[in-house]
């Protein structure tokens, strides 16, 4: 361990440095090493972000190909980098899948398909979903049944949805050698059978491994907080909190619903930084949230988990479910998780 | 023999480890030696059990031997139990009483079945001193439950009594009394801690007193009785947001805060009870809380005044 040549920082210091500063200037091994260091201290996660705004790339993006990825409510997990994985494959790999899955069918294995439909699986690349030119091209799955009838939509009805991805990933790409690609998010929305069994088919061809995503009360109060400073034009939802009391004898659950333009009004008096949100701002902003309730019904929320917030921009849970409801931010998210995707991974 | 002792000794032999059962028996001393080699111990343990059950028929054992193979049992197994520990502490001056175990035995029973109606109690000695205490609790209309007794060790030479933990905490205080009155002590106080720790009396609950405030506050709203069965209540705040702390937000505004607040649980009352002795809300609990059994409502709209 002590072959680490990084220089010593406070947790302070830590604290305040975005996470790629790490990786700069050391070897691979020493990177490895240091990760592995950071995992069994001090959290050191960053202390302020980015609003997230409309990137550049997105513009590029067409708004109707990637409209069914909103309003759909996605698992989320983390991937290790995918060993020889080739994009200019996508048909082999469509063949090999459906191939694996019409395997497992007929060991039984494969339920909560229905009827006995043939299905059909289509890797596709997802072309603008990434925050800087260096992040991988991000692609998608889908497992569609075939309807056997003629007359019937030739497509047929889409079972299971995966998507992967990896949105400003520099911190990760710069410890990976040219064999491996990064798309270190995966979002999943179908039957979780089909999830373990695709897989499993990952894990068994790209030497990769799959692991879910929960997100915890500090960084649900930091999306909620990031969600509510991003400017929109008009609210679609509530801006919504849910929290479950733990050590009491029978469960208790509190929803906090507050106008999205009251919650944004409270965002607004506290935030200073521009274009930028701090980790004093979030503090500020819940423990706002908290007095106002504390007031009312003398219960302190801080002491209880919060398990999902809810906004007009998305929606998170905390065991790592997503549903993004705005076209515009969606890079801003998706680069979000991915930071939480990539600390996982490390 | 009553049907109830027949099936509380078959199911206190069974307990017992074959590996084990030789020793606990004779250390039991109720069936001979010569009785107990009149029984095949290497048969199926059902079988075994079978017959030890009708020797101790044949013997006429009473409910009480029962209860003290229990004892026995729970002897050889009190590393599987949890203990409280308890300390009776003295007043400075007073003198050390002379100790008489069957005095001690006598008036522990006669306080017991005194304050209760169907209690079981058996005593058996044991090592350096110590009385192991075993009872069975019923209640004015039922037969003591054989199945879920108390063991109380008290060590005679020494301030220190051990309990086994109970449901019936309600109890404890009941057999404190008992030491009281045999030792007119001052109360117990109460530690909870591991067989094997040391006694160290730097070990307090600390916020006694404010927990005990909590609880006194509580049981005053909500009372004694189980609460009605309520599944959510909701409240809709349109309140200004003013807070102390976080002086200078929404100051200027004028609005109030448009909030929609829903509770959910299946049993709402008993998990709102529970909030404040946990430390999560403060005692009392808001009157918007508290105020819906009485009320009778569970939907409210609240407005600044």
């Amino acid at each position: 361990m002590d072959s680490c040549d990084t220089p010593e920082s406070t947790p302070r210091q830590r604290a305040s440095s975005r996470l790629k500063d790490y990786f700069i200037g050391a070897t691979p091994l020493q990177k490895r090493l240091e990760s592995v260091r950071r995992q069994t201290s001090f959290v050191p996660t960053p202390s302020r972000r980015k609003i997230p705004q409309c990137s550049q790339l997105q513009e590029d993006v067409d708004p109707q190909k990637v409209a069914f990825l909103l309003h759909k409510q996605w698992t989320l997990y983390s991937l290790t980098p995918l060993y020889k994985f080739s994009y200019t494959n996508l048909k082999e790999y469509s063949k090999l899948l459906g191939a694996f899955i019409a395997a497992e069918k007929q060991k039984g294995l494969a339920v909560e398909v229905g009827e006995d439909f043939n299905i059909k699986v289509i890797f596709s690349a997802l072309l603008g979903m990434k925050g800087t030119q260096r992040d991988p091209e991000a692609f998608l799955v889908q497992i569609l049944s075939k309807s056997q009838l003629p007359s019937e939509n030739r497509e047929g009805k889409v079972l299971w949805t995966g998507w992967f991805c990896c949105i400003f990933g520099d911190s990760l790409l710069e410890t990976v050698s040219e064999d491996f690609t990064c798309l270190p998010l995966f979002l999943a929305n179908g039957a979780e059978t089909n999830t373990a069994m695709i897989g499993t088919w990952f894990q068994k061809t790209f030497d990769c491994y799959f692991s879910p995503l929960a997100i915890n009360a500090y960084n649900l109060s930091w999306m909620a907080a990031m969600w509510t400073a991003c400017k929109m034009d008009h609210y679609m939802a509530t801006t919504e909190f849910l929290w479950s009391v733990p050590c009491s004898p029978q469960r208790l659950d509190i929803s906090y619903a507050i106008h999205p333009e009251d919650a944004k009004a409270l965002w607004d008096s506290v935030h200073k930084t521009p274009g930028e949100v701090t980790q004093e701002e979030v503090d500020l902003f819940m423990d706002c949230l908290y007095s106002h309730f504390h007031r009312h019904f003398k219960i302190h929320l801080s002491a209880t988990r919060l398990v999902r917030v809810s906004t007009s921009v998305a929606s998170a849970h905390t065991d790592g479910k997503i549903k993004i409801l705005c076209h515009k931010y969606l890079i801003g998210v998706l680069a979000y998780l991915t930071e939480l995707a990539i600390f996982q991974i490390e | 023999m009553d049907e109830t002792v027949a099936e509380f000794f078959k199911r206190t032999i069974l307990k017992i480890p074959m590996a084990e059962m030789m020793t606990i028996l004779k250390a039991w001393d109720f069936l001979s030696e010569n009785q107990l080699q009149t029984v095949n111990f290497r048969q199926r343990k059902e079988s075994l059990v079978q017959d030890l059950v009708l020797l101790c028929e044949k013997k006429r054992a009473s409910l009480n031997d029962a209860a003290i193979l229990d004892i026995v049992y729970t002897q050889f197994h009190r590393h599987q139990k949890v203990w409280d520990v308890f300390r009776m502490s003295r007043e400075p001056g007073e003198d050390i009483d002379l100790f008489d175990m069957e005095q001690f035995k006598r008036s522990f029973k006669k306080i017991l079945q005194r304050a209760l109606k169907n209690v079981t109690i058996s005593f058996r000695d044991a090592e350096e001193n110590a009385v192991w205490i075993r009872i069975a609790w019923g209640s004015q209309y039922r037969k003591p439950n054989q199945y879920r007794p108390v063991y109380v060790v008290y060590y005679s030479q020494t301030p220190y009594a051990f309990t086994s933990s109970s449901q019936l905490r309600s109890n404890i205080p009941l057999l404190g009394q008992t030491f009281e009155t045999h030792n007119s002590t001052t109360p117990l106080h109460e530690r909870s801690l591991g067989l094997d720790i040391n006694m160290d009396s730097r070990i307090i609950h600390e916020n006694r007193i404010e927990k005990e405030r909590v609880q006194r506050v509580t049981q005053e709203t909500f009372g004694y009785y189980p609460q009605p069965r309520l599944e959510f209540a909701q409240y809709k705040l349109e309140t200004k947001f003013k807070s102390d702390l976080n002086g200078g937000i929404l100051a200027e505004r004028e609005e109030p805060l448009r909030c929609l607040i829903k509770f959910s649980s299946p049993h709402l009352l008993e998990a709102l009870k529970a909030l404040a002795p946990a430390g999560i809300a403060d005692a009392p609990l808001s009157p918007l809380l508290t105020c819906i059994p009485n009320k009778g409502m569970n939907y409210f709209k609240i407005r600044d005044k």
